[in-house]
């Protein structure tokens, strides 16, 4: 398993309080504000930027990006190598 | 005449619908309390993960009580079923929950903080199943069938037709859950003190 995947689970339920979900419980490519998927919402965006910052040390501040990064478990990582990288 | 035409109990161990059990709590589970009616109930709705205790108790009542009277959205227009629930602890367990997220050294979390009111679960409820009639969540000392009968009748003379009533008390010491649906049929449960009270302490009958 891709442990930066397994990380940002573990990091968005703890970040956003959800106690009652694992990491087995999120699917890599589960849209994370779509009700099929996590049904994340705006407040939860801010706790993901916030999350960004706090664990990875990447401040996000074009909300353009944002929409982008945070689609799901899988663009979250590969937005984090990407800004790692440059 | 006004019934009540379903309800639901949620105790520490147990979930009822209409008096029968339908979740037992498996005391061996890593899972809440609550994740487990969730999963047995074989719901589907992420955002359930996201809801704090008040709201989760409320959405898995009264998901079991539309199981348990089918078609009443499709009944009633979309500002017809009234919400009228309320609890004697507000919002305290979320609001404990949220204190902690800062006063450990960390910040105030957002997700906390939109559920330190009681009435988010109506918004929950609403939400979901697009009902957009008269909502009321009252902080009372207990129980008071009286609560819930003349606020109801005030709704029912001004153009509701329905009732999603609800007494959602979820503390750290326990779980007293009941929602209860009241519509207008010739017969059955009367919607009156004595039913209501008889519901309020329902067990599960072995």
């Amino acid at each position: 398993m891709d442990s930066l995947k397994e990380d940002l689970k573990k990091q968005i339920i703890e970040q956003l309080n959800l106690e009652d979900l694992t990491v087995a419980d999120i699917a890599d490519d589960a849209l994370l504000f779509n009700d099929q998927g996590l049904g994340l919402d705006s407040i939860d965006a801010l706790e993901l930027i916030v999350l960004l910052e706090k664990y990875h040390g990447i401040q996000l501040t074009n909300p353009e990006e944002g929409k982008e990064a945070f689609k799901s478990i899988d663009t979250m990582a590969a937005y984090i190598r990407k800004r790692k990288e440059a | 005449m006004k019934v009540i035409t379903a309800y639901c109990n949620l105790r520490a161990d147990e979930c009822l619908v209409n008096g029968e059990v339908v979740s037992r709590r498996d005391a061996g589970s890593d899972d809440s309390w609550f994740k487990q009616i969730y999963k047995q109930q074989e719901l589907a709705y992420p955002k359930f993960y996201k809801m704090d205790v008040l709201s989760q108790a409320g959405y898995l009542a009264s998901e079991l009580i539309k199981r348990a009277t089918p078609g009443i959205s499709e009944t009633y227009a979309d500002d017809e079923i009234a919400l009228v629930f309320a609890n004697a602890s507000s919002s305290a367990e979320t609001d404990r929950r949220f204190i902690q997220s800062y006063e450990g050294g960390g910040s105030p979390s957002p997700s906390l903080f939109v559920y330190t009111l009681p009435n988010i679960v109506l918004g929950e409820i609403a939400i979901l199943n697009k009902w957009y009639g008269e909502n009321m969540f009252a902080v009372l000392p207990k129980f008071v069938p009286g609560f819930y009968l003349d606020y109801g009748g005030i709704l029912f003379a001004s153009g509701s037709r329905a009732l999603l009533g609800g007494w959602l008390e979820v503390t750290a010491g326990g779980t007293d859950v009941l929602l209860f649906m009241v519509e207008e049929q010739e017969s059955g449960m009367e919607f009156n003190e004595a039913n209501l009270l008889h519901l309020s302490q329902r067990v599960a009958a072995y």
